[in-house]
């Protein structure tokens, strides 16, 4: 049953992707701006644009162009940079390492600060205790990521030289030390809103019929608040983390930019800038295709955790 | 005929009391060797040079972007160089050069003995090779520069004979563009997608890696022609988009050089110990272009009029928190046909009124200024001329586009006022000349910087210095030119702009040029 669901919805993505790049292809072409002057730079003369123009086939007509794209595309071609004289498929590979990481590990510690955190908030619900995690975490949703970003850089690695300033590092272990205070700047501005969710639905469970009848059986109050709470309150959580994410995928850029890791949001913005059209679309399919599957891998969690949920 | 032996010889010995007064007051900034000598530079290390933006491409006759191009001159070298003050050439790849009476054949004498970074030996072939793959294609971007060259010869191993089309003075200055830098004939064999992963040059270092979109590292050269050069072991160009990380990198000495800190950030840098802060003279000339297509324009008065109203030291102060200069000139300072007594258009409320009088509009008109949406520098100048403009009647309104738009626009002629800049890829004030003052059919066919100026006389004058030697006379011509152009301006000269760089106290011989390239070979650092 779930199998046919997911490879239901995998098969979906196609049109759904399909769809996006169709919708990227024609709004980047109908943007002003052309990639031959920001190629040829301010001494372009009208001979280099013609000849620019004419070598990448800019000159001819949109639908042709996307005509020709999707053809590439079926032979698992996404073209080559205007710019960067190579392929687009080899440019994107070598980004999406570290925009996954960031993704994921996002995810992660935002997960790692969130729980134990709501957990205490609804068990001491109305205390001192909650009063002070609400408000941490309601300022935490108030900060700019550009903000956090660059406060972590200055307080964890100049005035606490614990971590690298920036950069992406070299070898598995650089890379870990250089991904952890951008994941934590990433955690800090979605774990306020898990924890929020998550503290108001666990606060529901817990006040629940089910969790008194658990209580009056005798159950531990730690059996009690991981096997009822969390269980129950776990459900619209999820949701919130993959919305989250999903609108982070697109926001990364900022986090890619002050922390200087060369990721996929770096190499989307100033293939906008120059209008590389052929990244753009390649990104954007990219992306796409993370968005569908973060959606996916949501409503599959979901569909695990609440088995009243028939997908 | 041999020519300007003894120029290049004034040319060479002033160029190594340029070279060794700035390296000396490089050490001289110092703490750590403040009263040493250059005699206890220290070999070694790797640089980490933080830069706003990643390179392009490594292949240089595919680039437009100066961290392209400031990157690919440290790895391959063309016949010439420009001295550090960009006023004059010294020999690089050549040696020397003659020229043929009727100045169509220029001969060039290769340094021998210089060896790739595959320790192959490089020779004439190497040179032809490199010089027409510059423009073997329409769509290059350097295709212009060299289109004056007719074909190239080899008649020896060590000699390139380059004939032009016609007497083209400029054609040493060409012949110093990073895009002619030289590279082995065939790409010695290699596949092109091999070659530009690792290209092979005769530079001072050469590429060990690069991450696209993160980090261009370099390693020295072994075979370097330069002896005992460069003492540093590696440079490494770090991708930092944002001003705020570079600094914190530099600060937290992660990075030793900072690439255009904000400018808002210059005055605490020069004051921050163990920091230098250094504007270098550039050649970044600000302007305010008008389209002569739209009917104001065409009106000289209002031009001039515009020009006289604007306060450049206000601009300065605001868009560079001073760190510029009022320009006074068309021409850039970093080129050698600068007059530093041309009095420019200034800052004249009066005379503005007066020109407005006599012009067809006194009573002003509506007009749109072009800028770049997210362009601070450009909506700050852009809100400056809007208000300046008021008391003349001008009502400005400024239309916000982004980048890539903007460029568009800009250079295809839809526009009605518009910021603009230059600077310059070559030491020759051709280009610049040629590019931004020449109309009608000129060489280029930018129609003076898309504003579509034509003024017949500056046309011929420009076409004239083109083809006459010797530079004094050539002076003369530019000198005329640049009068008229004060009187008839295609665009307001608003200011010259400084190469900004920040760096730590242990960096020393760091001088970058005012065509913005740097020369690591004569950097190193102190432990």
């Amino acid at each position: 049953m779930l199998l046919r669901y997911v490879g239901r919805r995998l098969l979906l993505m196609v049109p759904v992707a399909l769809g996006v790049t169709l919708l990227v292809f024609f709004s980047i072409h109908m943007v002003p701006g052309s990639p031959a002057y920001t190629f040829l730079g301010p001494h372009a003369t009208r001979t280099a644009v013609a000849a620019f123009n004419q070598e990448w086939g800019l000159n001819r007509p949109v639908p042709v162009q996307y005509w020709l794209f999707l053809v590439r595309l079926f032979h698992g071609n996404l073209g080559d940079s205007l710019f960067y004289q190579s392929s687009v498929s080899s440019l994107i590979a070598s980004r999406v390492p570290v925009t996954l990481t960031l993704l994921v590990g996002g995810a992660v510690l935002s997960v790692i600060i969130a729980v134990p955190l709501a957990a205490v908030a609804a068990v001491h619900s109305g205390k001192l205790i909650d009063q002070v995690i609400r408000f941490t975490s309601t300022a935490g949703l108030g900060m700019p990521s550009f903000w956090i970003g660059t406060t972590l850089i200055i307080l964890l690695g100049l005035v606490f030289p614990l971590f690298p300033v920036g950069g992406y590092g070299t070898g598995l272990w650089g890379h870990a030390d250089s991904m952890f205070l951008p994941c934590l700047t990433i955690a800090i501005s979605i774990a306020p809103t898990l924890l929020r969710s998550l503290r108001t639905s666990l606060i529901d469970a817990l006040g629940s019929d089910y969790v008194a009848f658990a209580r009056a059986k005798g159950l531990s109050a730690r059996s009690v608040l991981y096997k009822y709470g969390f269980r129950n309150a776990a459900i619209s959580a999820v949701s919130v983390l993959g919305i989250n994410i999903g609108f982070l995928v697109g926001g990364t850029v900022i986090i890619e930019n002050v922390f200087a890791l060369p990721g996929l949001g770096q190499l989307m913005l100033t293939s906008i800038l120059d209008r590389d059209f052929p990244i753009v679309q390649g990104i954007t399919l990219i992306f796409s295709v993370i968005v569908i599957l973060v959606y996916l891998f949501t409503d599959v969690a979901y569909a695990l955790l609440d088995p009243r949920v028939r997908l | 005929m041999k020519l300007n032996r003894v120029t290049l010889l004034i040319a060479t010995a002033a160029s190594l009391v340029l070279a060794t007064t700035s390296m000396a007051a490089a050490t001289g900034r110092s703490p750590a060797t403040s009263g040493k000598k250059i005699a206890h530079i220290q070999r070694g290390g790797t640089i980490i040079f933080d830069r706003g933006a990643d390179i392009i491409s490594l292949d240089p006759t595919q680039v437009s972007d100066n961290e392209s191009i400031w990157a690919d001159e440290c790895i391959f070298e063309p016949l010439y160089e420009a001295t550090p003050n960009g006023k004059a050439l010294i020999p690089d790849m050549a040696t020397s050069y003659t020229v043929s009476k009727n100045h169509l054949v220029w001969t060039f004498n290769l340094r021998q003995g210089v060896k790739f970074s595959n320790g192959q030996e490089m020779t004439s072939a190497d040179v032809k090779f490199s010089i027409n793959r510059v423009a073997a294609k329409a769509s290059n971007p350097w295709t212009f520069i060299n289109a004056d060259i007719k074909n190239i010869t080899t008649p020896s191993k060590f000699q390139v004979v380059v004939t032009t089309k016609t007497p083209w003075s400029p054609l040493q200055a060409d012949m110093a563009l990073f895009a002619n830098g030289v590279i082995p004939n065939n790409l010695a064999g290699e596949m092109p997608a091999v070659f530009w992963a690792h290209p092979i040059g005769t530079g001072p270092f050469m590429v060990k890696q690069w991450i696209k979109g993160n980090s261009l590292d370099l390693v020295k050269n072994p075979h370097y022609w330069q002896p005992g050069k460069p003492y540093l072991d590696g440079v490494n160009f770090v991708s930092v988009p944002d001003d705020n990380t570079r600094l914190l990198q530099l600060e937290s000495g992660s990075a030793q050089i900072d690439e255009f800190p904000a400018w808002s950030q210059v005055s605490e840098l020069q004051s921050k110990p163990g920091v230098t802060m250094k504007l270098f003279p550039s050649s970044w000339t600000q302007f305010l272009g008008f389209n002569e297509q739209i009917k104001y324009f065409k009106d000289v008065h209002v031009r001039l009029a515009i020009s006289y109203a604007i306060d450049r030291a206000a601009i300065v102060k605001a868009v560079l928190f001073g760190h510029g200069t009022v320009a006074n000139s068309q021409v850039t300072p970093a080129l050698w046909d600068y007059n530093p007594k041309s009095p420019g258009v200034q800052y004249n409320l009066a005379s503005a009124k007066k020109q407005m009088a006599m012009s067809k509009y006194p009573k002003g008109f509506a007009v749109k200024l072009l800028v770049g949406s997210g362009n601070q520098n450009e909506l700050t100048m852009g809100q400056i001329v809007q208000s300046e403009l008021l008391p003349l009647g001008i009502k400005v309104t400024l239309q916000e586009v982004n980048g890539a738009q903007e460029t568009t626009l800009q250079d295809g002629s839809q526009f009605q006022m518009s910021f603009l800049y230059d600077t310059t890829d070559i030491i020759d004030p051709d280009e610049l000349m040629t590019f931004a003052a020449a109309g009608g059919s000129g060489a280029q066919g930018t129609h003076a910087e898309f504003t579509n100026y034509d003024n017949p006389e500056v046309n011929s004058l420009i076409t004239q210095a083109e083809h006459v030697f010797p530079q004094a006379q050539r002076q003369k011509l530019y000198d005329q030119i640049q009068l008229i152009l004060d009187q008839d301006p295609p665009m307001a000269y608003l200011f010259y702009q400084p190469f900004a760089y920040a760096y730590s106290n242990n960096v020393h011989g760091f001088d970058v040029y005012p065509t913005g390239n740097y020369h690591f070979e004569n950097v190193w650092l102190s432990k």
